[in-house]
């Protein structure tokens, strides 16, 4: 049995949320998008459900081929779950005071971060925290540092829009509120910023 | 830049090392700010590290300006 998802046009989380119900259904998945962020948020799902994906693009349209692994190979049952220390930055200035401060104190503890002997797997930034990750924002060289040093970087797409800074991204992956919460009730430990 | 050498000027307080900051970008001078390494201490917990090679102009604009500063140490 087999479900089709015609995502075109529609903005996110739809296009995962009607993926997500389609996966529910069917053990065979197609689905249509339209944009880079649907497509890698679409296989993020799929692959998180334990479902091959084989993107094919065609003009503006990308096409998606969800199939179900055969049982007893599923990634979450091969692979033993290992540690995940999250950071959640909430806001581009640490704590609550006067705003250079914070910022100042922001920008300090990101270089530091670098030098850590211990890292967090995933950085998540929301609400101001996304101006963090776009241009004109002082720690992404760190941030970039982080990220090759295999820290996730995930952003608020909902922030970034709403901050009006989503062509502005210089480092990390754009991610919806699936994503951020599935990683902060699957974490072992989260620290919040 | 990843063997870059690299010192840090220490300031007496953070609205210097902010001040000094501005300074520098304005004039083009690349500097990052990072906390005081543990090896040094300072009354104030930041400090701007920049390239080694540009240490006689870092002094000179601090000079210029009159923002005091706490000494420059290699790191």
């Amino acid at each position: 049995m087999s479900e089709n998802v015609d995502a075109r046009g529609l903005a996110c989380p739809q296009p995962v949320v009607l993926t997500k119900k389609a996966l529910e259904k069917a053990d065979e998945v197609f689905v249509i998008v339209d944009n880079e962020t649907a497509k890698q948020n679409v296989s993020r799902l799929a692959d998180s459900r334990g479902f091959q994906v084989s993107v094919e693009k065609k003009g503006e349209a990308t096409y998606l081929h969800l199939t179900r692994k055969v049982s007893g190979l599923e990634k979450s049952s091969v692979t033993p779950a290992t540690k995940s220390d999250v950071l959640l930055i909430s806001s581009n200035t640490i704590g609550r005071g006067d705003d250079i401060l914070g910022n100042t104190l922001m920008r300090s503890f990101m270089h530091t971060l670098t030098e850590a002997e211990t890292r967090p797997s995933r950085i998540i930034f929301m609400n101001s925290g996304v101006k963090l990750v776009a241009r004109d924002s002082e720690v992404i060289g760190d941030l970039r540092a982080l990220e090759k040093q295999g820290v996730e970087i995930l952003a608020c797409g909902t922030c970034l829009g709403y901050y009006n800074l989503k062509e502005a991204v210089e480092v990390g992956r754009v991610s919806n509120m699936y994503d951020i919460t599935a990683a902060l009730l699957d974490a072992d430990k989260i620290i919040s910023l | 830049m990843e063997t870059a050498e690299y010192s840090v000027v220490l300031f007496y307080s953070t609205s210097n090392a902010l001040q000094a900051e501005k300074l520098f970008k304005k004039t083009g001078v690349a500097i990052k700010l990072i906390p005081v390494p543990r090896q040094l201490s300072s009354d104030c917990g930041i400090c701007l590290r920049f390239d080694r090679p540009d240490e006689p102009s870092v002094k000179a604009i601090l000079e210029k300006k009159q923002i005091e500063i706490q000494g420059i140490h290699p790191i």
